[in-house]
């Protein structure tokens, strides 16, 4: 059985599982994107920009390591952790 | 309780607010209040319970329900029927001493049953900047007239000392007098209202109703959070002044029916007004969740029941006295909307059912500006730009962002017609329109925002200055959501020019053609004068999804209605157009050199 995370997630069989292809990234109920492909782009370079954006914050981009789908994105500076988005794993049927 | 009763008199309690802001915007003669909407009105019951939250800024519904409860401690034992209170302390209850709070005991047979409340930002409140945004304020202190509460009204009777020293402490005492009568007006029509509405249904019937409506939203909420998983989500939003970063973090716990705001590991409070009070940070959270999990609740206590708020002591979510927060509404408040906006967006993402209730951030940094001197009339005028109520949808998970689509905790601001604005200041503007680039990339686009330029036209003095409280030109504060990119970012440009410039009058149609030297600019007062310009451009909403999803179709038609840039489509969305026709060979091959690129760079893991 599977039951949603979020739009791009599914919990599996006890793992937090890429919902596109279920390619298993991280036990449930645990941070998962260190577990995902993670890619990084500077806002700065990102057509909108302008010469006042801080050059050094970033958008992350989470990944699927099997089949590219996008898991989720978020806005840092280089020296903050992921956010963590967590879901009771007590939920699964 | 007969439920026919029951939802006529939670309809008609619907029709006292809108009647009551009605009567506000039609006494008021400012164009924030007017043309923006930079008010609201509700209803409270005796003990200062929210009874139901009206339209318009959603951030003071909590706030003012604190600023009632605070005056019945107060004045205790000192209420009578006709009495009115006058309450813009922010670390009493109100937001930022710009915002004032009139609240209004309702009394029915000698009997007080209820309140009104009501805010509009008033035109002036003496602070050393004019206009109320104060960022060269060090503590409240400078940041104008501030009480924790007054009596203005008593027994209908104005209390003429009172009235004069307010209007004896603020620019533009005659504008600030008309802001506080169309209040008084706003919470008499809402009192006679209720008035009548009990005289017809009875006072019995009448209460009964208010403890089912609140009793109702709050189980209402509870089983909706009950349906949705368990869990923990989080958000971060990053804002700049003058070169200092600050950050507020969000991490939402779901257990049950109860949810859980907790802001540690947020910054310390700054030295700068964007700080925000306790009641300023509830508010701030509040105004998402109404909408976005209580679509369809009356919005009152029941719905506050259910949260819990955990805001640091001496963070910039929680500061203390006297720190400066005139800026508040427009810096950390939009910060705590929109880390809000984001972590419920997510849960709400979680639940099939509720994930086309979701939405990326919205507009999420107003451009603050004030502008004060004198008009072509000879009089001396001070307003905001009401642009920055414009806005911009997120997207959605099924459509994207409504183009300079207002805000989410304002679902009734709106923008004054240029017109209006050069009818009020010695100003003309260059041009007004959506700004290209600037919705969050995705399979969903966020909304646009916007750009305009100003230069000074007709000026007695040659011009005029304003104050800018601006933020958000550092960072995307628009997140995104499931991928989403976060909407583009405001800039705030000054352009000057050698004061012996001779030339013809500007009519240049974009920033790069308006001649001058163009200088980034954010925090403080700035002259328009002889040829300067004001360039501003507002953020758009974030976006919804994988921008390599989009339909190439919708990323041409953006491109051909400029929404969107050549090299946008190419570096975000994947998308080659040639001669305007999409090459959808060449545009298969670039959305999967971009997929591969996400899984084979070496980001590093943190």
């Amino acid at each position: 059985m599977t039951t949603r995370q979020s739009s791009t997630l599914v919990v599996s069989n006890g793992f937090t599982c890429c919902a596109h292809c279920l390619t298993e990234i991280s036990p449930a109920g645990k941070p998962w994107k260190r577990s995902a492909s993670l890619s990084i782009i500077k806002i700065v370079q990102i057509p909108g920009s302008t010469s006042s954006t801080h050059p050094d914050v970033e958008l992350r981009h989470f990944a699927c390591p099997n089949c590219s789908t996008l898991l989720d994105s978020e806005t840092a500076l280089p020296d903050d952790p992921f956010l963590d988005d967590v879901l009771n794993p007590r939920r699964e049927n | 309780m007969d439920p026919i009763t029951f939802s006529i008199i939670r309809h008609r309690l619907y029709r006292v607010v809108e009647e009551a802001v009605i009567t506000l915007k039609h006494v008021s003669g400012s164009a924030i209040t007017n043309e923006g909407h930079d008010l609201m009105v509700s209803l409270y019951e005796a003990d200062g319970t929210l009874l139901l939250g009206g339209v318009g800024f959603l951030h003071h519904l909590t706030s003012a329900a604190e600023a009632c409860k605070s005056i019945i401690r107060r004045f205790e034992g000192d209420v009578h029927e006709g009495d009115l209170f006058l309450l813009n302390d922010p670390f009493t209850a109100a937001l930022h001493t710009s915002d004032i709070y009139l609240v209004s005991p309702i009394h029915f047979n000698g009997e007080l049953i209820a309140w009104s409340a009501c805010f509009v930002h008033v035109y002036d409140i003496g602070a050393m900047n004019p206009g109320g945004f104060a960022p060269e304020a060090q503590d409240v202190f400078s940041e104008g007239f501030s009480s924790p509460g007054l009596k203005l009204i008593d027994r209908g009777n104005l209390r003429q000392d009172i009235w004069d020293t307010l209007l004896n402490m603020v620019r533009g005492p005659e504008m600030v007098a008309l802001d506080l009568r169309s209040m008084i007006a706003c919470n008499n029509v809402a009192k006679d209202r209720m008035i009548a509405l009990i005289e017809k249904y009875g006072l019995p019937t009448f209460q009964e109703t208010c403890k089912l409506l609140v009793e109702q939203s709050e189980n209402r909420l509870r089983e909706r959070l009950r349906e949705l998983p368990d869990g923990s989500w989080q958000s971060r939003q990053y804002f700049d002044v003058k070169g200092e970063v600050y950050k507020v973090l969000l991490t939402m716990t779901k257990v049950g029916d109860e949810l859980t705001f907790d802001f540690t590991g947020s910054s310390p409070q700054s030295k700068y007004s964007v700080n925000c009070t306790k009641w300023a940070s509830l508010g701030g959270l509040f105004a998402p969740l109404f909408p976005l999990l209580c679509y369809d609740i009356t919005w009152n206590e029941g719905v506050i029941r259910p949260i819990k708020v955990i805001a640091p002591e001496g963070s910039i979510v929680n500061c203390i006295k006297p720190s400066p927060v005139s800026v508040a509404t427009v810096g950390a408040i939009q910060s705590v909307n929109n880390a809000a906006c984001t972590t419920i967006g997510k849960m709400l993402a979680s639940h099939e059912k509720y994930n086309d209730q979701t939405s990326a951030v919205w507009h999420a940094n107003h451009f603050a500006v004030f502008m004060f001197g004198k008009n072509q009339k000879g009089g001396e005028a001070i307003g905001i730009l009401t642009e920055t109520f414009a806005g911009a949808g997120g997207a959605r998970t099924f459509a994207d962002g409504v183009d300079i689509g207002g805000e989410i905790p304002n679902p009734i601001s709106r923008m004054a017609n240029v017109e209006t604005v050069e009818a009020m200041f010695p100003v003309r503007y260059l041009f007004r329109r959506r700004l290209m680039d600037s919705g969050g990339g995705g399979q969903y686009r966020g909304g646009t925002g916007g750009e305009i330029a100003l230069v000074p036209h007709d000026a007695p003095d040659g011009g005029l200055h304003y104050v800018l409280s601006g933020k958000g030109s550092k960072f995307p504060q628009s997140e995104g959501l499931s991928g989403g990119n976060p909407g583009a970012l405001n800039d705030y440009v000054w352009v000057h020019t050698d004061a012996s410039t001779k030339g013809d009058d500007c009519f240049a149609q974009t920033l790069d053609s308006i001649p001058g030297d163009k200088e980034s600019i954010s925090w403080g007062v700035f002259p328009l004068m002889g040829k300067d310009a004001l360039y501003v451009r507002w953020n758009g909403g974030g976006g919804v999804g994988d921008a390599l999803d989009r339909d190439p179709q919708s990323v041409l038609t953006d491109v051909i209605d400029n929404l969107i840039s050549p090299e946008a489509a190419h570096e975000i969305y994947g998308v080659e157009i040639s001669d305007g026709v999409i090459d959808d060979f060449k545009t298969g091959e670039r959305r999967s050199l971009l997929k591969h690129k996400r899984v084979s760079s070496n980001g590093e893991k943190r």
